[in-house]
Protein backbone atom coordinates (compact mmCIF):
# COMPACT_ATOMS: atom_id res chain seq x y z
CA UNK A 1 0.00 0.00 0.00
CA UNK A 2 1.68 3.54 -0.88
CA UNK A 3 0.37 7.05 -1.07
CA UNK A 4 -1.56 8.19 -4.13
CA UNK A 5 -0.84 11.59 -5.64
CA UNK A 6 -2.37 13.86 -8.29
CA UNK A 7 0.60 15.73 -10.19
CA UNK A 8 -0.44 18.93 -10.07
CA UNK A 9 1.44 21.87 -11.68
CA UNK A 10 4.92 21.39 -13.07
CA UNK A 11 7.77 23.72 -14.82
CA UNK A 12 10.12 21.81 -16.68
CA UNK A 13 14.19 21.90 -15.61
CA UNK A 14 16.74 24.25 -17.39
CA UNK A 15 19.24 23.05 -19.00
CA UNK A 16 21.23 26.07 -19.84
CA UNK A 17 24.06 24.69 -17.34
CA UNK A 18 24.54 21.12 -16.52
CA UNK A 19 23.27 19.43 -14.93
CA UNK A 20 19.87 20.61 -15.52
CA UNK A 21 18.43 22.30 -12.58
CA UNK A 22 15.04 22.76 -11.10
CA UNK A 23 13.31 26.03 -11.71
CA UNK A 24 9.57 27.37 -10.56
CA UNK A 25 8.15 30.43 -12.26
CA UNK A 26 7.34 33.11 -10.14
CA UNK A 27 6.13 37.11 -10.07
CA UNK A 28 8.27 39.67 -8.03
CA UNK A 29 6.72 43.07 -7.88
CA UNK A 30 7.30 46.17 -6.31
CA UNK A 31 5.64 49.48 -5.54
CA UNK A 32 5.71 50.31 -9.21
CA UNK A 33 7.29 47.01 -10.84
CA UNK A 34 6.57 43.47 -11.49
CA UNK A 35 9.21 40.77 -12.98
CA UNK A 36 8.49 37.45 -13.96
CA UNK A 37 11.02 35.01 -13.37
CA UNK A 38 12.49 31.44 -12.85
CA UNK A 39 14.73 31.10 -10.39
CA UNK A 40 16.67 27.83 -9.20
CA UNK A 41 15.20 25.26 -6.73
CA UNK A 42 17.74 25.13 -4.39
CA UNK A 43 16.99 23.59 -1.02
CA UNK A 44 20.89 25.08 0.64
CA UNK A 45 18.58 28.10 0.84
CA UNK A 46 16.79 28.26 4.10
CA UNK A 47 15.30 31.34 3.08
CA UNK A 48 12.43 31.97 0.51
CA UNK A 49 13.72 34.21 -2.46
CA UNK A 50 17.09 35.31 -3.30
CA UNK A 51 17.04 38.14 -6.03
CA UNK A 52 20.16 39.16 -8.17
CA UNK A 53 21.48 42.41 -9.02
CA UNK A 54 19.49 42.74 -12.04
CA UNK A 55 16.45 41.39 -10.53
CA UNK A 56 17.12 44.36 -7.99
CA UNK A 57 17.42 46.91 -10.22
CA UNK A 58 14.46 45.95 -12.44
CA UNK A 59 12.14 45.92 -9.81
CA UNK A 60 13.17 49.49 -8.71
CA UNK A 61 13.52 48.33 -5.26
CA UNK A 62 16.24 49.94 -2.56
CA UNK A 63 17.37 47.85 0.54
CA UNK A 64 15.32 47.83 3.41
CA UNK A 65 18.37 46.67 5.65
CA UNK A 66 21.68 44.54 5.42
CA UNK A 67 22.07 40.94 6.77
CA UNK A 68 25.06 38.11 7.42
CA UNK A 69 24.47 35.03 5.50
CA UNK A 70 26.02 31.98 5.74
CA UNK A 71 27.28 30.55 2.34
CA UNK A 72 29.32 27.53 1.18
CA UNK A 73 32.96 29.57 1.76
CA UNK A 74 31.95 31.53 4.87
CA UNK A 75 29.79 34.48 6.44
CA UNK A 76 28.99 38.04 4.14
CA UNK A 77 26.91 40.46 4.43
CA UNK A 78 24.18 41.09 1.65
CA UNK A 79 21.02 43.66 0.90
CA UNK A 80 17.57 42.62 1.51
CA UNK A 81 14.74 43.96 -0.68
CA UNK A 82 10.89 44.24 0.47
CA UNK A 83 9.22 42.61 -2.71
CA UNK A 84 5.82 41.07 -2.96
CA UNK A 85 5.94 36.90 -4.01
CA UNK A 86 3.02 35.44 -6.30
CA UNK A 87 2.76 31.97 -8.01
CA UNK A 88 -0.63 31.92 -9.46
CA UNK A 89 -0.43 27.88 -9.43
CA UNK A 90 0.29 27.06 -5.81
CA UNK A 91 -1.88 30.33 -4.76
CA UNK A 92 1.08 32.27 -3.38
CA UNK A 93 1.08 35.57 -2.64
CA UNK A 94 2.72 37.25 0.01
CA UNK A 95 5.21 40.46 1.28
CA UNK A 96 8.74 39.04 2.05
CA UNK A 97 12.55 40.27 2.41
CA UNK A 98 14.43 39.11 -0.93
CA UNK A 99 17.94 37.98 0.12
CA UNK A 100 20.51 39.95 -2.22
CA UNK A 101 22.58 37.24 -3.90
CA UNK A 102 25.10 36.88 -7.27
CA UNK A 103 21.75 34.58 -8.39
CA UNK A 104 18.10 34.44 -8.13
CA UNK A 105 17.16 31.26 -5.80
CA UNK A 106 13.79 29.66 -4.42
CA UNK A 107 14.92 28.01 -1.02
CA UNK A 108 12.81 25.94 1.44
CA UNK A 109 10.89 28.68 3.08
CA UNK A 110 8.94 28.75 0.01
CA UNK A 111 8.44 25.33 -0.70
CA UNK A 112 7.45 24.48 3.00
CA UNK A 113 4.71 22.98 4.14
CA UNK A 114 3.63 21.30 0.16
CA UNK A 115 4.09 17.94 -1.26
CA UNK A 116 6.80 17.78 -4.20
CA UNK A 117 8.16 15.95 -7.01
CA UNK A 118 11.57 16.10 -8.41
CA UNK A 119 11.37 14.04 -11.55
CA UNK A 120 14.20 13.36 -12.91
CA UNK A 121 13.36 10.93 -15.27
CA UNK A 122 11.02 13.40 -17.07
CA UNK A 123 13.53 16.84 -16.21
CA UNK A 124 10.50 18.43 -14.08
CA UNK A 125 9.87 20.07 -10.78
CA UNK A 126 5.94 19.57 -10.10
CA UNK A 127 3.68 20.05 -7.33
CA UNK A 128 1.76 17.02 -5.96
CA UNK A 129 -1.23 16.38 -3.97
CA UNK A 130 -1.62 13.41 -1.46
CA UNK A 131 -5.06 11.97 -2.75
CA UNK A 132 -5.24 9.14 -0.28
CA UNK A 133 -3.52 5.42 0.09
CA UNK A 134 -3.60 3.06 -3.05
CA UNK A 135 -3.27 -0.61 -3.23
CA UNK A 136 -1.04 -0.51 -5.23
CA UNK A 137 -0.17 -2.25 -8.84
CA UNK B 1 33.35 59.41 7.76
CA UNK B 2 34.88 60.70 11.02
CA UNK B 3 33.52 57.23 12.60
CA UNK B 4 35.88 56.79 15.61
CA UNK B 5 35.04 60.01 17.31
CA UNK B 6 31.52 59.52 16.23
CA UNK B 7 31.11 55.85 17.69
CA UNK B 8 32.67 56.89 20.86
CA UNK B 9 30.34 60.12 21.49
CA UNK B 10 27.20 58.06 20.39
CA UNK B 11 28.41 54.86 23.23
CA UNK B 12 28.90 58.36 25.91
CA UNK B 13 26.29 60.33 25.09
CA UNK B 14 23.75 58.05 23.37
CA UNK B 15 20.76 60.32 22.13
CA UNK B 16 21.56 63.43 25.03
CA UNK B 17 23.38 66.67 23.61
CA UNK B 18 26.61 67.22 24.31
CA UNK B 19 29.68 69.90 24.07
CA UNK B 20 32.79 70.28 22.96
CA UNK B 21 33.91 70.88 26.17
CA UNK B 22 32.57 66.79 27.24
CA UNK B 23 34.84 65.73 24.94
CA UNK B 24 37.46 66.63 26.27
CA UNK B 25 36.64 65.90 29.52
CA UNK B 26 34.61 62.48 29.51
CA UNK B 27 36.69 60.89 26.27
CA UNK B 28 40.29 62.81 26.81
CA UNK B 29 40.23 64.65 23.54
CA UNK B 30 42.70 67.57 23.08
CA UNK B 31 40.24 70.47 22.48
CA UNK B 32 41.69 71.54 18.65
CA UNK B 33 40.99 67.12 17.73
CA UNK B 34 37.15 67.78 19.53
CA UNK B 35 36.15 71.13 17.58
CA UNK B 36 37.87 69.96 14.52
CA UNK B 37 35.72 66.26 14.86
CA UNK B 38 32.59 68.23 15.96
CA UNK B 39 32.94 70.69 12.51
CA UNK B 40 33.59 67.89 10.56
CA UNK B 41 30.78 65.46 11.53
CA UNK B 42 28.22 68.26 11.56
CA UNK B 43 29.14 69.10 7.93
CA UNK B 44 28.90 64.98 7.47
CA UNK B 45 25.50 65.01 8.68
CA UNK B 46 26.47 62.63 11.12
CA UNK B 47 25.73 65.18 14.65
CA UNK B 48 23.04 67.77 14.87
CA UNK B 49 24.73 71.11 16.27
CA UNK B 50 22.31 72.73 18.18
CA UNK B 51 21.64 76.80 19.61
CA UNK B 52 20.45 77.08 23.34
CA UNK B 53 19.04 79.96 23.89
CA UNK B 54 21.09 82.92 25.66
CA UNK B 55 24.10 80.00 25.29
CA UNK B 56 26.87 81.16 23.02
CA UNK B 57 28.39 77.17 23.05
CA UNK B 58 26.34 74.93 20.55
CA UNK B 59 25.49 71.90 21.74
CA UNK B 60 25.70 68.38 19.65
CA UNK B 61 23.89 65.21 19.16
CA UNK B 62 23.83 62.14 16.82
CA UNK B 63 21.89 62.53 14.14
CA UNK B 64 19.63 59.17 13.88
CA UNK B 65 19.23 59.49 10.11
CA UNK B 66 22.73 58.09 9.85
CA UNK B 67 21.70 54.61 11.42
CA UNK B 68 20.21 53.50 8.26
CA UNK B 69 22.97 55.19 5.94
CA UNK B 70 25.50 53.09 8.32
CA UNK B 71 23.28 49.97 8.23
CA UNK B 72 22.98 49.66 4.27
CA UNK B 73 26.55 50.07 3.91
CA UNK B 74 27.19 47.27 6.67
CA UNK B 75 30.65 46.27 7.32
CA UNK B 76 32.68 47.27 10.37
CA UNK B 77 31.05 50.73 10.86
CA UNK B 78 27.61 48.54 11.32
CA UNK B 79 29.37 46.26 13.88
CA UNK B 80 30.54 49.79 15.43
CA UNK B 81 27.21 51.61 15.04
CA UNK B 82 25.39 48.53 16.76
CA UNK B 83 28.13 48.40 19.46
CA UNK B 84 27.68 51.73 20.74
CA UNK B 85 24.13 51.88 20.95
CA UNK B 86 24.10 48.76 23.11
CA UNK B 87 22.41 46.09 21.35
CA UNK B 88 24.68 43.46 21.41
CA UNK B 89 24.24 42.81 25.03
CA UNK B 90 20.89 43.14 24.60
CA UNK B 91 19.67 41.79 20.78
CA UNK B 92 22.64 39.07 20.37
CA UNK B 93 21.88 36.61 17.83
CA UNK B 94 19.00 38.72 16.67
CA UNK B 95 17.56 40.50 13.93
CA UNK B 96 16.47 43.72 15.09
CA UNK B 97 13.92 47.09 12.85
CA UNK B 98 15.86 50.52 13.78
CA UNK B 99 13.68 53.78 13.53
CA UNK B 100 17.10 55.78 14.03
CA UNK B 101 18.51 55.32 17.36
CA UNK B 102 15.39 53.27 18.56
CA UNK B 103 15.01 49.37 17.97
CA UNK B 104 10.80 49.59 17.19
CA UNK B 105 11.12 45.30 17.16
CA UNK B 106 13.13 42.33 17.03
CA UNK B 107 12.91 39.00 16.44
CA UNK B 108 15.33 35.84 15.84
CA UNK B 109 13.66 34.89 12.81
CA UNK B 110 14.06 37.24 9.96
CA UNK B 111 11.15 36.75 7.59
CA UNK B 112 8.84 36.92 11.23
CA UNK B 113 10.90 40.07 11.59
CA UNK B 114 10.33 41.43 7.89
CA UNK B 115 6.61 40.62 7.58
CA UNK B 116 5.43 42.82 11.26
CA UNK B 117 7.99 45.57 9.93
CA UNK B 118 7.00 45.28 6.23
CA UNK B 119 3.22 46.00 7.14
CA UNK B 120 3.46 49.00 9.13
CA UNK B 121 3.65 51.24 5.25
CA UNK B 122 4.08 54.69 7.36
CA UNK B 123 7.41 53.85 8.78
CA UNK B 124 8.97 52.25 5.63
CA UNK B 125 11.06 54.98 4.80
CA UNK B 126 13.06 55.69 8.01
CA UNK B 127 13.13 51.87 9.37
CA UNK B 128 16.12 49.89 8.77
CA UNK B 129 16.72 45.92 9.24
CA UNK B 130 19.88 44.09 10.04
CA UNK B 131 21.06 41.32 12.32
CA UNK B 132 22.79 42.00 15.73
CA UNK B 133 25.93 39.39 16.05
CA UNK B 134 25.49 36.31 14.13
CA UNK B 135 21.93 35.24 13.97
CA UNK B 136 20.55 32.14 15.63
CA UNK B 137 19.13 31.28 12.76
CA UNK B 138 21.01 32.56 10.30
CA UNK B 139 20.13 32.63 6.03
CA UNK B 140 22.10 29.55 4.88
CA UNK B 141 23.01 29.75 0.99
CA UNK B 142 25.29 26.51 0.50
CA UNK B 143 25.29 27.19 -3.17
Amino acid sequence: MGAAVDIGKCWDFKDDEQPPYPVIEVTLSSADRKVTITPKVDTGFNGSVAIDREIAKRLHVTPKGTVLVRTATGHRETPIYPVNLSQLDLAVTYTTLAIGTERSLLGRRFLENKTWLLDCKQGRFCIVTPTGTSDGD
Amino acid sequence: MMMRPFVEALRTFKREPFRSIDLVEKLGYATGYARNFLSQATRQGLLIAESRKGKREKTFRANPSVVKEIVLKGGKEKEELLEALGLHSRYAGEYVALKGFRVVDHDPDLYRLGERALSDAEAQDQLVITNVGVPRKIVTIET
